[in-house]
């Protein structure tokens, strides 16, 4: 294959915190509560992990934080921006794309590795 | 939660060259994480231990928070993201400096520096009268 495809290997994060963010400005404890939720747990991983993954995202303008401070507690919530929005967009695209082949590729289509039986 | 719980783990990342406002944000965030998780162990039932260790587990072991945050070479100092080029402009700042440190070192110590001259001067001065004084009597005939 000549075309490699980075996203699907390294975009799911970036993707999953994008959508949970695109109803409305969340801070990390709740961004992980949600995505749980809306993935039934299907994807495990340390909690703490979220954290480098939104100040990447804020780092490239996808993201923008803000410290507000609720009931005596410091929390630093996240909004997605214009740009994220159309990465959301592009990834979503992407992943999409991607789930596509892969599911054709279980249902049968394509046997033994052979592309000629696609 | 346990003073300094993430000290480690804050060291560790400035040693490894995160940037420091990321390093503070992310201990920042990390304590709240926590707190919210043994708050909710606490709420299921459990006793403060179980829910502290509970809490620790979701969490993540800081190792792998650590790797996870030394993935994205965005949240690394320039120095650390390109150490050589960082060398380089360090250096060539250095020698650039160099012609310019007595002149700040002469700023830093003006105070000092004008009282100096001004002494300096004042002695010429005083040394200058006392020659012109001993040559006019030398000279002057009597």
């Amino acid at each position: 294959m000549a075309q490699t495809n980075p996203p699907f290997l390294t975009g799911v994060p970036e993707l999953l915190v994008l959508r949970m963010l695109s109803g409305r400005e969340m801070y990390g404890y709740e961004i992980v509560k949600a995505m749980r939720l809306v993935t039934a747990e299907a994807i495990g991983f340390g909690e703490g992990v979220i954290y480098p993954v939104l100040h990447s995202l804020e780092e490239g303008g996808a993201l923008k934080a803000r410290r507000k401070s609720v009931n005596g507690r410091e929390r630093v919530y996240y909004a997605v921006t214009t740009k994220g929005k159309r990465r959301l967009e592009h990834l979503s695209d992407e992943w999409k794309r991607v789930s596509t082949g892969v599911n054709s590729a279980l249902n049968g289509n394509g046997a033994d590795g052979d592309p000629e039986h696609a | 939660m346990r003073e300094g719980q993430f000290e480690s783990l804050r060291l560790e990342l400035l040693r490894s060259g995160v940037t420091p406002v990321y390093v503070q944000r992310t201990i920042l965030e990390l304590e709240e994480h926590y707190s919210d998780l043994e708050s909710a162990a606490l709420a299921s039932g459990v006793d403060a231990e179980e829910a502290a260790r509970v809490a620790l587990a979701t969490l993540g072991n800081e190792r792998a928070i650590a790797t996870a945050i030394l993935a994205h070479p965005e949240l690394l100092t320039f120095s650390a993201r390109y150490p050589r080029v960082a060398q380089y402009l360090q250096s060539a700042a250095t020698i650039g400096a160099l012609p310019g440190l007595p002149l700040l070192f002469c700023i830093e110590h003006r105070p000092e520096l004008t009282r100096w001259v001004a002494a300096v001067g004042l002695a010429t001065t005083l040394m200058g009268s006392v020659l012109a004084m001993l040559n006019w009597l030398i000279v002057v005939p009597f």
